[in-house]
């Protein structure tokens, strides 16, 4: 249906502006710093719509442009996309090519904009083994994230060619590598996190797979069992996930985070609150903090004093919000579509040849 | 360098037997009651607030809450102009949330019958050959199976630490009957690991399980391993020699992140007596190493609460394991299990394309 309704003219534009419209809403309530998002399902959305797999994959780089847009307007920080996998080399040689095509081609539209980006203001981060891509590619990719290593607005990272087995093992090479120079060098978990390839992002809020498929398909594994990162599954294949779905997405996500502290709603288990606010503790008991957003408000604003209490309006009830992720926003809002760019593909090679 | 002198390397460094250790023996000799006060601080719970009228008048507090809003705006614009703004747009995320809310409310009560409904469909009346007839249908079963419970408050139904052992004894008979070889329980706090005396009572707890289930006479053989304390205890009757019909892993958090930290630790010092070079390091060498010390990759892993929650699994185990939960479900349940095995094996042929 909504095929028909693109055809109308000036859709572009109404398009745009509801992102923003619904952007500066969501902005005044919790929003995701950081979110993951797996492509999954364009060759399965090519096959069924009897359309070439190549059509399927360039279908699915507009889906992101058109996300990621609206992820923007959000006020979300970072987003990691994972666009190829280093076991997705295993696939035809042809495909691999035309993979590898499409991202020279749309790095060097990219390049050729430089100026563009700097307006939109996205930082474009390769994230991966730099050893398994072919050189020209390579060559154009380091000249993108050059470009553009200035722009402060918002982070794309995009996992080219990557694992996080991959990820976890140079991290781990790295730590060793260091621990041999300087000797006194405390190996720890945040050791570890400080070399991985998403050193640099804010912790994973939110991670996000398409095709309805269970299963993280080595993608920021590290990053995603942290209590504090919630895992949505949606079923639609990746071309067909409209801006619509995210943003549904994204306020159940803000919904959860107010209401219940946690980014996948009601959880049994609020350990890691406690685990990772290890400088500040929270005592969850305290009976103050009876919502799972005040814990929440609380754990981002430790200090934030509890003097404005307000007893007259409502006193049985101890809600008491703050307001954090309402940063910025508003200024630079523009239109991306030609800025975030990269392949799409789908992940499930590697899972091929387990069965 | 070996690759089980790596592993023996990260246990002699965390004090613990290199080679598997059995204590099923001195287990039994320890008197088997527990103080549940003695085993500190259980990690609490959230109180459920998500009444409507709770959520109306949290707005309303919310509107007339001006200094509030103040304060909060002072980060985003000092101007007039900005604070309407930003009020009005709060306030629409605020109805939206009303709206959420309304339809939730709805949701759970569909999502709550939708389990009843199952739970009255699959029910195992403790018999292995009902459970046997339920998996047969199914054309591929998982052959480790990773499941993740929550240790509860005390108060609650099926709570503490004997609420965590009912459900891991329920979950031994379960997956006997289905024949999946390995079971791995991960439990975030690791309270059942570190006591022996709950051990004691959790072997019992299972061989007397078991006897209900499968009666006295043919009691399947188990051993309980603990990865990361390199121990292993064995069933009751049967000796180390007979063949086990299910391993458990009792896991923890310190099985996750912090063996990887080991690990690290241990190569590090090895590559400083220049006993290891840096280009030995490899996925292959370290998923050997995490295999020997965690155990095998699960095939399908299921969190028994009611919103996924992943609390630190070992993050290299997880690779390409499905993950199962039911929304709204807070109970260890037979039908959740049967249906995650249903998932489970239709998965893997949409998979195979």
């Amino acid at each position: 249906m909504s095929d028909w309704i693109s055809t109308f003219p000036g859709y572009e534009q109404v398009l745009t502006t509801a992102k923003k419209i619904f952007g500066k809403i969501v902005q005044t309530g919790p929003v995701p710093r950081h979110v993951g998002i797996i492509m999954d399902g364009n060759r399965r959305y090519a096959r069924i719509n009897k359309i070439e797999i190549k059509e399927g994959h360039s279908l699915g780089f507009d889906t992101m442009a058109s996300v990621l847009e609206l992820l923007y307007e959000s006020g979300v920080e970072c987003a990691t996309v994972y666009a190829f996998s280093i076991e997705n080399f295993k696939r035809s040689n042809a495909e691999v090519k035309w993979l590898m095509d499409l991202a020279k081609l749309k790095f060097e539209q990219i390049n050729q904009h430089a100026d563009l980006c700097e307006k939109y203001g996205v930082k474009i981060k390769v994230l991966g083994n730099k050893r398994y891509m072919p050189p020209d590619v390579a060559r154009i990719l380091r000249k993108t994230e050059e470009l553009t290593k200035n722009n402060k607005r918002a982070t794309l990272n995009v996992c080219f060619p990557y694992t996080s087995r991959d990820e976890m093992v140079n991290s781990i090479k790295r730590v060793v590598d260091e621990s041999t120079k300087n000797h006194d060098l405390i190996i720890d978990e945040s050791a570890i996190d400080r070399h991985l390839y998403t050193s640099d992002s804010p912790p994973l809020d939110l991670l996000i797979r398409t095709s309805g498929t269970y299963r993280l398909s080595d993608f920021l594994l590290w990053q995603c069992v942290s209590p504090d990162c919630s895992l949505v599954i949606v079923d639609q294949l990746w071309p067909a996930f409209r801006p619509w779905h995210m943003a549904k997405v994204l306020l159940n996500y803000s919904f959860n985070k107010y209401w219940f502290g946690h980014g996948n709603g009601y959880t049994t288990s609020n350990k890691g609150i406690n685990l990772y606010q290890s400088s500040s503790v929270i005592d969850l008991n305290d009976g103050k903090s009876s919502s799972g957003y005040q814990r929440y408000a609380d754990s981002e604003w430790p200090d934030e004093d509890e003097s404005e209490e307000d007893g007259e309006i409502l006193e049985d009830i101890e809600e008491e919000e703050e307001e954090e992720e309402s940063s910025g926003n508003s200024s630079g809002i523009e239109r991306e579509r030609d800025d975030e760019v990269d392949t799409v593909t789908s992940s499930e090679s590697d899972s091929n040849k387990k069965y | 360098m070996t690759t089980s002198k790596l592993a023996d390397h990260v246990r002699s460094e965390a004090n613990v037997h290199t080679s598997m250790h059995d204590i099923s023996q001195e287990i039994n000799v320890i008197d088997s009651s527990v103080d549940d006060d003695k085993l500190g601080h259980q990690p609490p719970n959230s109180i459920r607030y998500n009444g409507l009228i709770h959520m109306i008048m949290i707005t309303i507090n919310e509107l007339f809450n001006v200094n509030k809003l103040k304060d909060r705006t002072k980060k985003q614009t000092e101007s007039m102009l900005g604070l309407i703004q930003f009020y009005i747009y709060h306030f629409l995320l605020l109805f939206i949330y009303i709206l959420i809310t309304i339809y939730k409310k709805f949701q759970t009560i569909y999502r709550k019958f939708f389990i009843k409904f199952y739970t009255l469909i699959y029910h195992h009346n403790n018999s292995p050959q009902l459970i046997r007839d339920d998996v047969n249908k199914l054309n591929k079963l998982p052959k480790t199976l990773s499941c993740i419970l929550d240790l509860k408050d005390k108060d609650d139904e099926m709570g503490g630490i004997d609420g965590l052992i009912n459900q891991i004894s329920e979950l031994t008979a379960w997956t006997l009957s289905c024949g999946i070889p390995v079971l791995q329980i991960y439990e975030f706090n690791g309270k059942l690991i570190t006591n022996k005396s709950l051990l004691t009572k959790l072997n019992y707890k299972i061989s007397k399980n078991l006897a209900k289930y499968f009666g006295l006479n043919n009691l399947p053989n188990y051993s309980i391993k603990i990865p990361h304390e390199n121990l292993i205890i064995f069933g009751p009757q049967n000796t180390s020699n007979s063949e086990i019909d299910l391993q458990i892993h009792l896991l923890s958090r310190i099985d996750g992140k912090p063996t990887i930290v080991e690990l690290t630790k241990t190569m590090s010092e090895l590559a400083i007596n220049k006993e290891l070079t840096i280009q030995d390091i490899s996925i292959d060498l370290i998923d050997e190493e995490l295999i020997e010390l965690v155990g095998p990759e699960p095939d399908l892993l299921i969190y028994f609460g009611p919103n996924l929650d992943l609390q630190d699994f070992p993050p290299w185990h997880i690779r390409l394991t499905e993950i199962y939960w039911e929304p709204e479900n807070y109970d260890v349940n037979y039908s959740i299990l049967i249906r995650a095995l249903q998932k489970y094996s239709n998965c893997v042929t949409n998979v195979g394309k």
